[in-house]
Formats: C-alpha cells, structure tokens, sequence
C-alpha cells in the first residue's frame, strides 16, 4: 500500500512488534496522531501568536503552559523545545566552551555530544568505562584532575548519559553530578534514553543542563526534544538577541540565540504535546516495563550460548545481547545464513532487529504490553528450539 | 461552509486513530480482547455515524 507515488505506507507498528532499539520510547500515542492530522500543515502553531512573537509564548493552543509543564516535568526552572535532543547538547555547548577548551564526556556517549563540541571548538576528552560497562564518579573525578592538568583549566562542561545508547547501562549520574561541582564543573544530563520513560529530576540529581528526546522516549515526531536548566544559567542559554542590521536599523526582539528564534513550530511541538499527559504518566510505569522486558531478557537467557551483555539484572529496557554461540553457529549452515534469524522474526510478526544480525544486537522492549512481551519472549525461545539449539 | 463536513471529517479520522491504534497494541495477532471488541464496535459506530454526516451535507 502506497501513501501516494513511490512513498510507501509504513506500518510497522501495525503489523509487527517493532524492538527496534531506538524507535520504542517515540512511538505516538493515539492523541499525537490526531494532532498532527490537525496540525501538519507548515508554520500550524502560528495562527494566534501575538507579541512577543515567540513560541514559548503562545497562548493558543497553549504552548506557554506547555513549556511551564515540561520544566516542571524535569525538576528544572526553564525549559524549551528543541528539535532533537542534539541540538539541545550543541545549544549548551555553545554557550559554555570556548575555542579549545576541554569538555568530558565519556566512552559510552553518543557521537552527537562529540559533534557538538567539535562545532563550538572544545577539545573533546573521554572518562573510561569500567569493566562493567558503566561510568562510575571516581573515575569522572580522576579525569577531571586529568584534563584540568593538561589544560591548565578544569573541564567547561561534563556531558553524562544517564543510561547509554550501547548497552542500556545505568551510569552514576548523581555521584558524577556531585564530584564535579567539586570541581566546579557543569554537568549536561543527557535523558534522551530517560526523559519521558522513567521519573527525571535534574535538580534532585544535581545536573545544571538536562537534554531530552521527543522522538526517542517521549511518543513524539521526530526531531524534537527539550533542553531544560535552572534559572541562573536560563539567562546565559536563553539569551535574546542583541543583533540590529547596520543598514536598517533592525532588531529582533526577544528571539533567543541559541533557538535560532522558534525552534517547532507545527506538527513536532503538537505532537509532544498531544503526548505529554500520557508520558508524564507514564513514567510512573517503569518498573512494569522492567518487568516485561525481564520475561524478554530472561528468555533469552534460557537460549543456550546467548550471554546478555548489558549489566543484569537490568535497569533500562534497551538491552545488548550476544547469540554468537546460539543463533549466529545456526547461521553458518543455514540456507538463508545470518538472514534466517530476522527472516523467521518476521514471519512471526517481529520487527526492528538489523536484517542479517546473528552476532551481536540490541533490542528494546519498551511500551511492549504483558501478552506482547509473553509472545516475544516465546518467539526468541521457539525460533532457537526449531534450529535445535537447547533452551533451558 | 460546512462546519458539520469538516467536524465530522476530523472526528472520522480520529475514530480511525482509535482502531490504528488498537491493531498496534495488539499486533501482530491482532486478538483483540472483549473490551478491544467493545471500543472498536464504539468506533465503527462512530464512523458510519460520521460517514452519514458527511453523505447528508455534501452529496445532498
């Protein structure tokens, strides 16, 4: 079936159960969907924006409210939407780094917090990862004194992911938090994996900057997501304007600089919003998404040769596996080699694991209800005994 | 104009959400449970209601 012309109707998620890692925490919710039947015409926000003429300002449909929720939503001061949580981390990072200055990040983060420092000038430098995948605050302070020698100047800013893209692995972030305020450091929480999917508090956790993602984790389009930070550093990362043109004389009110003025202006920001009672909800119901990604995981686990290889028991339902001693030694003999495994997903009704993967993939079980966790689970295990590996 | 066409052209696409969205959270066996069968009975109900509407104010 065909939109129109060559575009394809995707439907995914209407015909499969869709684990694809990154695309879980976006799914829309009902109320998206209908918004943006409403709302998917260009500049659709703008039909009553009055003065000031600023999005967070717009009073109808009420996205001035919506703002004041999403704030208060993260335990921050002030918040604004962003298209994509990546350019919430290149609004902080401009802001704060300087031409060769130092920034930390880590080994697990994504390579959009290395590009937004590279874009501002810093000098990207990594805090390892222990043995157990996981970021810990003792070797964040080691680095800090590490970097504050080879500079001559303590890190401008620390990026911590809460939980990585990689393994779904919990990281110290409030430890991490703690330690650089010792030194002096801001901290950039990075929730594109938390923001919307488990509860967030970035004052309780004592980060300066925390960055979410609309489309990974709160049910809505893509790009969107939220940058959001106290009120005393609201001033530096909101600032408006002070441009004029030389030859006209003119000004640009209160457009922030970093926002490049309104950020999501249409279909993004009335999807998010559409969203928005349900995730905050939502959040409330982590420890029943743990729970089903568990009966996931756990059958895994019972699929002799396949090691889970994100931390166990696990914290986050994005999970890192290896099946190269269970279905990638299936995969050597196999008429269809390494496309048995997603081949016979599909015909089961299981999709967003990479065509071809038999080594090692990631999955995510998040939004999944209890019979579709069951079914999945029941899936990995039947596909395993049907090529004669043993399940325990 | 008609406010009615447009509303109901609005509240059909919506009903239709509804069922899109019961087929994923039941996919991919789509067995739908006896309160799934109740809201999508709801819905079809709702949609022919709204394809009356639109037949009374557009083809009349």
């Amino acid at each position: 079936m065909r939109c129109t012309g060559d575009i394809e109707v995707r439907d995914l998620e209407e015909v499969a159960i869709n684990i694809d890692p990154i695309q879980a925490g976006g799914r829309l919710t009902a109320d998206a969907m209908k918004a943006i039947i409403a709302y998917g015409d260009g500049y659709s926000v703008c039909d009553n924006c009055r003065k000031p003429f600023r999005l967070d300002h717009i009073k109808k449909p009420p996205l001035d409210a919506f703002h004041r929720d999403l704030a208060r939503f993260v335990g921050m001061d002030e918040a604004r939407v962003m298209p994509g949580a990546r350019r919430g981390f290149q609004a902080v990072a401009d802001t704060y780094v300087e031409k060769g200055a130092p920034v930390l990040l880590t080994a697990l983060s994504h390579y959009t917090e290395f590009l937004a420092i590279e874009a501002a000038g810093g000098i990207p430098r990594e805090i390892p990862k222990d043995a157990k995948n996981i970021i810990t605050a003792d070797s964040a302070a080691s680095r800090i004194e590490e970097v504050t020698r080879e500079f001559g100047r303590p890190p401008a800013l620390l990026f911590i992911d809460h939980f990585d893209y990689q393994f779904g692995n919990e990281h110290q972030v409030r430890e991490i938090a703690r330690a650089a305020r010792a030194y002096d450091v801001k901290v950039m929480y990075n929730g594109a994996y938390t923001v919307g999917i488990l509860p967030v508090d970035g004052k309780e956790l004592g980060v300066d900057f925390v960055v979410g993602s609309g489309h990974k984790s709160m049910a809505s389009p893509a790009p969107s997501g939220l940058l959001a930070t106290t009120k005393e550093h609201a001033q530096e990362i909101f600032r408006t304007t002070r441009a004029k043109g030389d030859l006209t004389g003119r000004e640009f009110g209160v457009k922030e600089v970093e926002l490049l003025g309104c950020t999501l202006m249409g279909a993004t920001i009335m999807g998010m919003m559409a969203s928005f009672p349900y995730v905050r909800e939502r959040v409330n119901r982590w420890q029943e998404e743990l729970a089903n990604g568990r009966i996931v995981v756990d059958a895994l686990r019972s699929i002799e040769g396949t090691t889970i290889l994100s931390e166990y028991p696990r914290k986050h339902t994005l999970t890192r596996v290896d099946t190269r001693n269970s279905f990638d030694r299936v995969a050597e003999t196999h008429k269809k080699r390494g496309y048995f495994f997603t081949s016979a997903l599909l015909e089961k009704g299981i999709g967003g694991v990479i065509p071809g993967a038999t080594r090692v993939w990631k999955f995510n079980t998040y939004g999944l209800t209890r019979q579709q966790a069951e079914y999945l689970a029941s899936v990995f295990t039947g596909i395993a005994r049907e090529n004669g590996i043993p399940v325990t | 104009m008609s406010r009615r066409a447009v509303d109901a052209v609005f509240q059909g696409l919506f009903t239709l959400t509804d069922i899109r969205v019961v087929l994923r959270r039941t996919a991919p066996l789509h067995e739908l449970s006896e309160d799934d069968r109740k809201a999508v009975l709801k819905s079809l109900a709702d949609l022919r209601q709204q394809i009356g509407i639109l037949e009374e104010e557009l083809l009349r």
